[in-house]
């Protein structure tokens, strides 16, 4: 029962790792919290059902196109909405992010209207049984992915300079400038990248939930409860933060009421901030008053 | 003449780091104390700690016997320390009446049921700030500037702006953050004019933090020099001048 | 840009536009059908919603999403204590206010430990969808799914379902509001509220207590959404979860941000224009959200001052700060 609960709790982590890995990718590049993530997600899953469903495209070229879709529109939307607010207040720029999110929302919703769709299963695999655990085909491809992924971006990042660079960026923009980094291009990729991994997430839970343009905001506060959880800023943290958390929901579901599956996130949110606002990893996130 | 502040063994510590060690003066009304030193001298967690940003881990802080040490900054500041701040404190959105304004705010009667009613005695009380805020205003020739956005003046201006916001309420005790510093020669012999007849006329006692010494030489009946959070010499500017220890720390070359 | 103030004789004609606007709206329930009298009532309660918004992440400058918490909230306890108590609607209002207040107050709560700008946005978004979990999952108090449906009631022998009389006491509700908050804003406490906005610092050296003033912010901004909350119940008949999820609170930034950031006038403007329209766009799929995405994205690229600003460009008559000097 607890191995059982635990590798549910696993893959459903992943994805939320993978969500609040995204988020923090953009956020330690550009310091933009994108609050219309969680729609970004939705887009990255409504792509493929389209793709899918509707074109006739196999599973895995369909991903790779909705996910190369997302990476331009996450360099369009930093080019187009972001860059010429930067220098205005915070609110104005989180502001346009929910805006850019509901637009995301708005255009699901015209192509799909009120109902809630399916998606047919991907990863017809028969389960496998270990003792008394069932390990389906579904936990096995999202956790398998989310890995594989996890392996190549965390590599990339120590062994190129890309890890430096973000590091760069996040503590001064214009000391990158200075040495030559170009910043504008920098940012572009971040929420290229931020955007087409937001997207897998999506696109990874498409065949195993039923599909609506609101499934982002629900999303969006797991990926914010893991980066809390995680400590805010920290890559390696939002990663732990998002299985964690996945973890927790499956035990609070399982032990005291499934009522609390849907707020454990908002619960971790609020105790983290109160009791440890670094989280595990991160900076102080309080300031004195 | 008496003694206003009276700042016994101050330390803080931040986690090992001694940032202020052990530092005693007395101010009395109407004079002028400078802060001298290099920078990290703790000049300004000195200033962080008697107006309250900072919590010091040892000593006192008195004005006029009675004890401010671990008040909160709006408490300090009620109790009659006013303070400017070495980045700016104006409020850039608000024009220069209002920001002075936001000094008398302690001074404003009424509840606020008395506020959201709009009732006289809240409106009186805010007519009556309006007023003495023109006034002085006026005094420092700033008066045709009232309705300007604080965001908009002069660097200059702004520093003016400031010291007349934080004396409005007649502090008895004024700690100045480098008031002087990035202003025009012309500009700072105002501000030098504003500190003398802020002391000599209303008999404030400043507290002056500053770089240029012949500035403070000129302007302060004190100094108090200090390196690597601690004092090491008080005297008078002639004194200073004379002192060997302050060469070496601080002048250091002559 | 120099802020030129108005003059004696504005503030006057100010005044006297103030009072003109609802002893105009006084006729309105004569010339309009059921239908506009309906939207014109929804849109005295975005007045109020939008209002108390725009305190805290105008006035205050604080990041805080809580208000669609405040509004359902307000909207819940007025049903609760009119459905399962008898308490006369009426009555109610001020009472969600009060709870609203409540709401307000653990808001301030998260502010003052320090809690800022994205953290606070990310913990009072989880606020407001605590709340709405729990309307889903106290049934025996809410209806939970179902939502609750307010009870029959007459004022003066009139049923509340009548919607002019709505609109009378609606109106008399956001007119009340709307003035107080005007003078509070006015005041020397408005004043420091701008203060905290601009430099929380420095304005505790002032001798403002800087806690204080979020506090009290925080929970009037929370009086005026709970006391919209109340409204809203009874404009509707039947309260629903889903009115206060995230769709609402888009809606309430595109209003805030159409007005103008921490504009009591741009509130009231930015409401009454967003009202209306989605009303018409509720039939087809999606364009709400479209609506408010392209809004609040055009206003924030091409008019980040919002209307408010560029009336004031136009007269000084519609600054609203100003000195209340003795005569």
């Amino acid at each position: 029962m607890l191995m059982q609960l635990t590798l549910g709790g696993l893959s459903q982590g992943m994805i939320y790792a993978l969500i609040a890995l995204s988020l923090t990718v953009v956020y330690r590049s550009t310091t933009v919290v994108n609050f219309g993530h969680g729609d970004f997600v939705m887009a990255g899953a409504f792509l493929s059902y389209v793709l899918v469903v509707l074109a006739g495209v196999a599973f895995l070229p369909a991903a790779a196109l909705a996910m190369i879709a997302m990476f331009v529109l996450g360099v369009m939307f930093n080019r187009g909405l972001i860059r010429p607010i930067r220098g205005g207040p915070h609110i104005g720029l989180a502001l346009m992010c929910i805006a850019a999110g509901y637009l995301l929302r708005g255009i699901a919703r015209m192509v799909w209207g009120r109902e809630v769709l399916p998606m047919p299963p991907v990863f017809d695999m028969a389960p496998i049984f270990v003792g008394d655990l069932v390990i389906t085909g579904d936990a096995v491809f999202i956790i398998g992915t989310v890995l594989v992924l996890l392996l190549l971006f965390f590599g990339l990042m120590a062994l190129t300079d890309l890890g430096k660079m973000v590091q760069a960026v996040y503590q001064s923009p214009r000391g990158a400038r200075l040495i030559g980094l170009n910043v504008d291009r920098f940012n572009d990729f971040s929420w290229g990248v931020g955007a087409a991994l937001g997207a897998l997430g999506g696109i990874l839970v498409a065949p195993v939930s039923l599909l609506h343009p609101d499934l982002g905001a629900s999303f969006l506060i797991k990926g914010f409860a893991a980066m809390t959880l995680g400590g805010f800023g920290s890559l390696g943290g939002a990663v732990l933060g998002g299985v964690l958390l996945g973890i927790a929901e499956q035990y609070a579901g399982a032990y005291l009421d499934t009522a609390l599956i849907e707020i454990t996130a908002y619960v971790v949110i609020v105790a983290v901030l109160f009791i440890r606002p670094q989280g595990l990893f991160g900076r102080k996130a309080v300031v004195k008053v | 003449m008496s003694t206003l502040l009276t700042v016994e063994g101050l330390s803080v510590r931040f986690s090992g780091l001694t940032a202020l060690d052990d530092v005693s003066f007395t101010l009395e009304d109407g004079n002028v104390r400078a802060v001298i030193g290099p920078n990290g001298a703790g000049k300004s967690t000195l200033f962080n700690a008697i107006s309250g940003y900072v919590t010091p881990t040892a000593g006192t802080v008195h004005l006029r016997g009675q004890e401010l040490t671990r008040l909160t900054p709006h408490e300090i500041a009620e109790q009659g320390i006013r303070r400017t701040f070495q980045n700016g404190g104006l409020f850039p959105a608000l024009t220069v009446l209002e920001n002075v304004l936001t000094g008398l705010h302690a001074q404003t009667h009424g509840s606020f049921l008395d506020i959201l009613l709009g009732r006289s005695k809240a409106l009186k009380s805010e007519a009556d700030n309006i007023h003495r805020a023109r006034e002085l205003l006026k005094l420092m020739s700033m008066d045709h500037m009232a309705d300007t956005r604080a965001g908009d003046l002069s660097g200059g201006q702004q520093r003016i702006v400031e010291i007349v916001r934080t004396v409005a309420s007649d502090p008895p005790v004024l700690l100045l953050d480098e008031p002087a510093v990035g202003l025009s020669p012309v500009a700072r012999a105002q501000m030098m004019e504003i500190i003398h007849r802020l002391a000599g006329e209303k008999g404030v006692g400043i507290l002056l933090i500053e770089h240029a010494v012949e500035l403070v030489m000129a302007a302060a009946d004190r100094i108090l020099v200090m390196a690597a959070g601690a004092r090491i010499a008080e005297g008078t500017p002639e004194e200073i001048r004379e002192d060997r220890a302050v060469l070496e720390a601080y002048l250091g070359h002559s | 840009m120099s802020q030129i103030m108005p003059s004696a004789r504005q503030r006057k004609t100010r005044t006297l536009l103030f009072w003109a606007v609802p002893a105009v709206l006084l006729l309105l329930p004569l010339t309009t059908n059921p239908y506009t009298q309906f939207i014109a009532n929804g849109m005295l309660v975005s007045v109020l919603v939008t209002l108390g918004f725009t305190l805290t992440i105008g006035n205050l400058g604080q990041l805080a999403f809580a208000n669609t918490a405040f509004f359902g909230i307000g909207a819940y306890s007025s049903a609760i204590l009119a459905a399962k108590l008898g308490v006369p609607w009426l009555l109610t209002i001020p009472l969600a206010g009060a709870f609203g207040a409540l709401g307000g107050f653990l808001a301030s709560a998260a502010a003052l430990r320090g809690i800022r700008t994205y953290y606070l946005a990310i913990i009072t978004l989880a606020f407001g969808e605590l709340m709405r979990w729990a309307y889903l999952h106290a049934k025996p108090l809410t209806g939970g799914t179902d939502g609750m449906p307010m009870p029959r009631e007459t004022l003066l022998g009139i049923s509340l379902t009548d919607d002019t009389l709505k609109f009378y006491i609606f109106l008399a509700v956001t007119v009340l509001l709307v003035k107080a908050t005007l003078n509070l804003m006015r005041s020397h406490f408005g004043r420091a509220v701008m203060a905290v906005r601009e430099n929380e610092i420095a304005t505790a050296s002032l001798a403002i207590p800087t806690a204080r003033v979020i506090l009290v912010t925080f929970m009037w901004s929370g009086f005026v959404v709970g006391c919209a909350g109340a409204l809203f119940a009874r404009h509707v008949g039947h309260v629903f979860p889903e009115s206060f999820g995230m769709l609402h609170l888009i809606a309430s930034f595109a209003m805030v941000l159409v007005g103008g950031l921490g504009s009591v006038l741009g509130a009231v403007l930015g409401a009454v224009l967003l009202t209306a329209l989605p009303e018409y766009l509720r039939a087809f799929p999606g364009m709400e959200e479209l609506f408010f995405g392209l809004i609040v994205a055009g206003v924030l690229v091409a008019m980040p001052m919002g209307l408010a600003s560029l009336l004031r460009r136009v007269s000084p008559i519609f600054v609203e700060r100003f000195y209340r000097e003795a005569p």
